[in-house]
């Protein structure tokens, strides 16, 4: 084609006043009879073995929706973004969610850096995000919604067992960077509250590969309990260096992210049996509705799908729970989407009775501690519908509604 | 007592561990000056290739000693004659080539493997210290690393083989005139060096497991180690490891991990101010 000068023109002219016509046409999915949400995950790069599941679960869940009919007579849409464990990717795809694709909700944005990276465009924008990921708890933002467990809603359960059924001396060892120093805080809190005692608090960078000088220092400390919150590839390496040293069944370990990056499953039994974590869903779970739920994930992924944890539940039970609000909501705008959460969602899933809880933008749920042997997860003890923290009553959206910036726990 | 023997052998855990890391590296950097970005990924590569052979019921020291060193000499022996040959003594462009590498090997083993792979677990149980226990096998990685240390000195002070090798490294031009060709010593040392981290990785596997990306967590400290060791081959190195090792234990042990990560580079920065060419300058006159 000769591109003359009026064409151009012309086309340039076309091209501006679409985009003109699309930034003004706010709600273009009134007319479509689709509606987009987004899942914002890392499903390549070292993250993925967090990205991929979640968002196979975000999957799951949409599919489910659709084969239901759909929301409000539309079938939602997934966009799905992969954010190649970079950072930088996380602010840019939420950007272009909202512009480009017009998405009603996002959810993704697992890790602690994603999630704060992701939270200040979704503001912005006022398009509500549904975050997934268990995390250090104490975020009680507006235009957020977490829907797994917060700090309090895995230390807590887990912490009050072990000091009653291990002993009163307990030992952390944390990757350090900010999510495990907050859940250390929680061990102070543990302990005061139920008379144990926190003998170190261990931090150690996300490289390091060798151990050696950790579990010489835990030897010498003798606890009756050591209180893993190490994270990643590299840290794994404690758990083959832990026991190498023959201390797995000397010392128990209790986490509440081993099994997260599924370390049950990459590292040999003999080297994980009778680590004991705290989590609202495991794919053992046996109850009917976890196995309608594993069919659906078999149907959408296969059998030889990844293995559902605790971390990644969050991609179903968030979108589950979201979809609840827009149909009580009768709507998918925002203000109402987030009146209807705040309002109490009870939903009953796989995990239990999940209710949305309004003050605080967390989640009242069911917390299983579990103990890992050969690979299989064993129930040891249901902890049932623990509420989130409070935080003495700041974490409010209803007193403080303009609350960004994350509340810690006080000993 | 206990304590003291416990942090003796936390000592010389750590110089055993950089120095295994750093052996490969110091012979590719310390003979042909070839700065190799994919040091760690050569590493994982030889952690892969014993957790494959011995989930394929190959016997594991069979698996370690034999077939990661082959394998990953064998994928050092195509990367040299496809990329390193063409590019030697192009200081930067090889840093450049060979990161590239680095990406495409983590990129490969991925796209194959996945991004969670099943490790091998430490065999050889443990040793009972008064309150304390430690790992044998980590007592056997101290051992074969001291040993594949004398045998590279040995290798490259008593044999024809290393006299050769030595001899290009100084001096390739008057090594040339002399009938050595130069380009197979360099193609053989870079196969060597290969090898040597593969084997470096099939040994850290029961202790640190595989995953595609885990080289990052060993090239920076070997690279701190071989550059601040200097000139001399092996023993430049290991005194540098036998410096930094004790620091980063000790300071692990009684203050935090992170002060022992931060005095490792702070030592490395330190020696480097004093002996730019490396530890080794004061033994080998800076050359």
């Amino acid at each position: 084609m000769k591109l003359s000068r009026r064409t151009f023109l012309g086309a340039s002219a076309a091209i501006s006043g679409a985009t003109i016509a699309g930034a003004l046409s706010g709600r273009a999915w009134a007319a479509s009879d689709t509606i987009a949400i987004a899942s914002l995950h890392d499903l390549s790069g070292p993250l993925d073995i967090y990205g991929v599941p979640s968002n196979l679960c975000m999957k799951v869940a949409v599919e489910e929706i659709n084969a239901a009919g759909g929301l409000l007579g539309k079938k939602v849409e997934l966009k799905v973004y992969d954010c190649q464990s970079d950072i930088n990717k996380y602010p840019q795809y939420a950007q272009k969610a909202v512009l480009n694709d017009r998405v009603v909700m996002v959810q993704g944005a697992l890790s602690g850096a994603a999630r704060e990276a992701t939270r200040p465009v979704l503001r912005k924008h006022k398009i509500p995000f549904i975050y997934g990921s268990f995390y250090e708890g104490g975020l009680c933002e507006k235009n957020t919604f977490c829907v797994n467990t917060g700090g309090n809603q895995q230390v807590v359960p887990l912490l009050e067992w072990s000091f009653k059924n291990l002993g009163k001396k307990l030992y952390y060892i944390a990757s350090d960077y900010n999510a495990p120093r907050n859940f250390g805080i929680w061990n102070h809190v543990m302990a005061k509250r139920e008379g144990g005692q926190v003998l170190a608090d261990d931090y150690y960078p996300l490289d390091v590969t060798d151990f050696t000088a950790a579990i010489a220092k835990i030897q010498a400390a003798k606890p009756d309990i050591v209180h893993s919150c190490l994270v990643g590839g590299p840290a794994m390496s404690f758990y083959r260096q832990w026991a190498a040293a023959g201390m797995l069944n000397k010392i128990p370990i209790i986490s509440i992210v081993f099994a997260a990056g599924n370390e049950h499953e990459v590292l040999a039994p003999e080297e994980t049996d009778g680590v004991i974590v705290a989590y609202n869903y495991f794919q053992e779970l046996d109850t009917p509705r976890n196995k309608e739920f594993l069919a659906k994930v078999e149907a959408v992924a296969g059998k030889n799908h990844p293995y559902i944890n605790g971390e990644v539940f969050g991609g179903y039970s968030g979108v589950m729970l979201w979809a609840e609000a827009v149909k009580r909501a009768g709507s998918f705008e925002r203000q109402a989407v987030l009146a209807a959460l705040e309002s109490g969602i009870r939903w009953e899933g796989p995990a239990g009775v999940m209710t949305t809880d309004g003050p605080t933008h967390n989640t009242t749920q069911d917390v299983h501690i579990i103990k890992v042997k050969n690979r299989v997860w064993n129930l040891i003890e249901k902890k049932e519908q623990i509420a989130p923290d409070t935080y003495g009553g700041k974490c409010n959206v209803f007193t403080n509604p303009n609350q960004t910036e994350f509340l810690m726990p006080q000993i | 007592m206990d304590q003291f023997v416990i942090l003796c052998f936390a000592v010389v855990n750590s110089i055993a561990l950089l120095a295994l890391i750093s052996l490969g590296l110091a012979v590719i950097f310390g003979m042909m000056r070839v700065i190799n970005f994919a040091h760690g990924e050569f590493i994982m590569l030889g952690g892969y290739a014993t957790v494959i052979a011995n989930h394929a019921g190959v016997n594991l020291w069979l698996s370690m000693f034999v077939v990661s060193p082959m394998v990953v000499g064998l994928i050092g022996a195509v990367a040299e004659r496809l990329i390193i040959r063409r590019l030697y003594g192009h200081l930067v462009t090889t840093m450049l080539a060979t990161w590239g590498l680095s990406l495409f090997l983590i990129g490969a083993v991925t796209a194959i493997f996945g991004n969670t792979t099943l490790g091998v677990s430490a065999p050889l149980g443990n040793i009972t210290i008064g309150a304390y226990s430690i790992g044998a096998y980590q007592l056997f990685l101290i051992a074969v690393t001291a040993l594949l240390v004398v045998c590279s000195l040995l290798a490259l002070h008593w044999t024809k083989y290393g006299l050769i090798a030595r001899a290009a490294m100084q001096n390739a031009e008057m090594a040339a005139t002399l009938g050595v060709d130069c380009d197979r010593v360099y193609a053989t040392t870079f196969i060597i060096g290969a090898a040597t981290s593969g084997l470096a990785g099939a040994l850290l596997a029961p202790i640190s497991g595989v995953l595609p990306h885990m080289g990052a967590a060993y090239v920076a400290r070997a690279f701190v180690t071989v550059i601040s060791g200097g000139g001399a081959l092996i023993t430049g190195f290991l005194s540098a490891a036998t410096i930094l090792g004790p620091v980063e234990a000790l300071l692990s042990y009684f203050a935090t991990p992170v002060v022992g990560q931060a005095s490792l580079l702070l030592l490395a920065v330190i020696i480097l101010r004093l002996f730019p060419t490396g530890v080794s300058s004061l033994w080998t006159g800076g050359r």
